[in-house]
């Protein structure tokens, strides 16, 4: 009787994960859509830019809020404290992504580079790293020495990247220190969230929660790729509003979201 | 069931409730309702079930099962008054089957 429980319970987990996988895959091929085709509808492509990304990264809120009420208990308790973090690392980035829909919704304004909305989204990172580094050390030991090196490797190999992509069309755009340490800001955050969560993917691998460490570095990754590719384009005088980048920041959210959701199932 | 054998059991138990406070209280009862609800394995029923408990935790932790078992073990050999030493290539059920025999021993 236990086991047909059990067997039943497992079915029912697989089944619910596979239709919220679904799910996901259709909005993101949805947004793929929307932006691809924007040439036949630019009105809506402008409001369906600045409006979107404060509802998903909303919606990442509510995914990483639900978790903290599961995993909640005292704050003198770290894997309680994982959690609020990343949550409040979220509600940043969202009120960072409502800033900027009031910017251009609500006050209709020319948005200044930085703004108030990037105080917020460079503020969101020093929660979010805090909870991927509490969370990595309370299982640090069971990383190797092996696991370590190929850790250090893969956040070499990135930050090699972003510079070789950035440092020439940054310097090169004669911009003033606090737009440059700003466009520099974004990548070099990104990229110690991900030395972290690199860490975490490879502690979990193997295990259920692997899935929702394996999210968590799904959305990292978008961000990384966002950033780079929004300071290259601001840099250039390129990037517009609807632009294909966007995609990656609202798959990075979408990420979050599920990597959370995933973890509250798995455990 | 011997008055020894009925202490390791108890003193297992405890061990195994302070190794999976590892991820904090409500950790915790998280594995252990997964325990239940996934592997069919109750909390009094882990030390029959040695085998099953280490390989449901690494199916949900992979690599950091390891930190659980370790903090399990160590709990256990303090509870029951043994020194620990951290050996290579000795695994968990190594380690509890040292400590069962060093309590029956002394027990």
């Amino acid at each position: 009787m236990h086991l047909l429980n059990s067997l039943q319970s497992k079915i029912q987990g697989i089944t619910h994960l596979l239709t919220i996988y679904k799910a996901s895959l259709i909005l993101m091929v949805g947004l793929a859509l929307i932006y691809t085709f924007q040439g036949y509808y630019p009105e809506f492509i402008w409001f369906f830019s600045n409006a979107f990304p404060p509802v998903i990264a909303g919606a990442a809120v509510v995914s990483a809020g639900l978790s903290l009420e599961k995993y909640w208990y005292k704050v003198r308790e770290r894997f309680s404290m994982v959690w609020l973090c990343f949550t409040f690392g979220l509600i940043f980035w969202f009120v960072g992504e409502a800033v900027w829909m009031g910017y251009t919704l609500v006050w209709g304004v020319e948005i200044p580079y930085p703004s108030v909305a990037d105080a917020f989204w460079l503020v969101g990172y020093v929660p979010f790293f805090i909870a991927l580094y509490f969370y990595v050390k309370i299982f640090g030991s069971a990383l190797s020495k092996k696991t370590l090196a190929i850790s250090i490797a893969a956040t070499a190999i990135l930050s090699l990247l972003i510079s070789i992509t950035l440092i020439t069309p940054i310097l090169g755009a004669e911009e003033d220190l606090l737009t440059l340490i700003v466009d520099f800001a974004y990548p070099l955050l990104d990229i110690a969230l991900f030395s972290v969560s690199l860490l975490g993917l490879l502690i979990f691998l193997n295990g259920k929660l692997g899935k929702s460490w394996m999210l968590i570095n799904a959305g990292i990754l978008s961000d990384v790729a966002a950033d780079i590719l929004f300071s290259y384009t601001t840099a250039q005088g390129i990037y517009y509003t609807g632009h294909l980048l966007e995609l990656l920041y609202h798959f990075g959210y979408l990420s979050f979201l599920l990597a959370f959701y995933v973890h509250t199932k798995e455990l | 069931m011997s008055k020894t054998k009925n202490l390791f059991r108890r003193a297992l138990l405890e061990a195994v409730d302070d190794g999976l406070l590892t991820l904090g209280e409500s950790g915790r009862k998280a594995i252990y309702f997964h325990l239940q609800s996934l592997y069919s394995l109750k909390r009094e029923d882990i030390p029959e079930h040695l085998e099953a408990f280490v390989e449901s935790l690494r199916k949900i932790f992979g690599l950091g099962a390891e930190v659980i078992e370790k903090a399990v073990i160590k709990s256990l050999y303090n509870k029951l008054g043994l020194k620990y030493e951290e050996k290579e290539n000795v695994s968990f059920l190594a380690y509890l089957k040292e400590a069962e025999q060093n309590a029956e021993r002394e027990g």
